[in-house]
């Protein structure tokens, strides 16, 4: 089911003030967080994330097109290479 | 046979069952269309009056998306999707299930027959 429009869109407090911060000070650098369920806001279209994937932070340069997502939806959790291939 | 929305020709079925022969239209939305422009939901396509034809024609054209449009608009959202290299959009590209199904076994849908992952890849 989907979220309460009352309740707004969840995006984690700190991140949303650093997120803010970054905004106004026009310093461009990488914020980090651990926050994948956030939704990406119109605010932060033009940083650059490093997303959490469970290992390592994942760079995420956010664009118009990816508000309304969350942030995990563009880090990659597996690592799969395919299977190896069955030479004759 | 009629034409409805360019080039389809429903035949000698019912309206509600005729318009469900154009892309974007099912029962539940060919139902609606019937309603707001007062049509008959029983009578045979055939025995439509052009007056009857135009208003849904018109209803058609001006509010519901159909066809050409609606699978432009389907394929440009995929489209974004695989663009912001999100998980559903790499799920596209690789042409598994996007909504989180199993994988392990069936998925044939997306999957295609059995072995042909090997071509597809190529």
């Amino acid at each position: 089911m989907a979220r309460s429009i009352k309740k707004g869109v969840y995006i984690e407090e700190k991140l949303y003030k650093k997120v803010l911060a970054a905004k106004s000070s026009k310093k461009r650098e990488v914020i980090k967080t651990w926050s994948r369920s956030s939704t990406v806001i119109p605010e932060m279209v033009g940083l650059t994330l490093a997303v959490h994937n469970g290992k390592k932070f994942l760079p995420v340069f956010v664009t118009e097109n990816m508000v309304g997502l969350k942030l995990g939806e563009f880090s990659i959790t597996r690592n799969y290479r395919g299977h190896t291939s069955r030479n004759k | 046979m009629a034409r409805i929305a360019g080039v389809e020709v429903p035949n000698n079925k019912r309206v509600e069952i005729g318009l469900t022969y154009i892309f974007g239209i099912g029962r539940s939305k060919s139902l609606t269309i019937l309603d707001t422009v007062k049509v008959d939901k029983d009578k045979k396509v055939k025995d439509l009056s052009s007056d009857d034809l135009a208003r849904i024609r018109k209803f058609i054209d001006d509010s519901v998306m159909v066809e050409g449009d609606l699978k432009k608009s389907i394929s440009q959202d995929i489209k974004r999707l695989m663009e912001i290299n999100c998980y559903r959009g790499r799920r596209h590209q690789r042409g598994l299930p996007v909504r989180g199904q199993r994988t392990k076994t069936n998925a044939r849908t997306r999957k295609g027959p059995r072995g042909s992952m090997i071509k597809k890849k190529k």
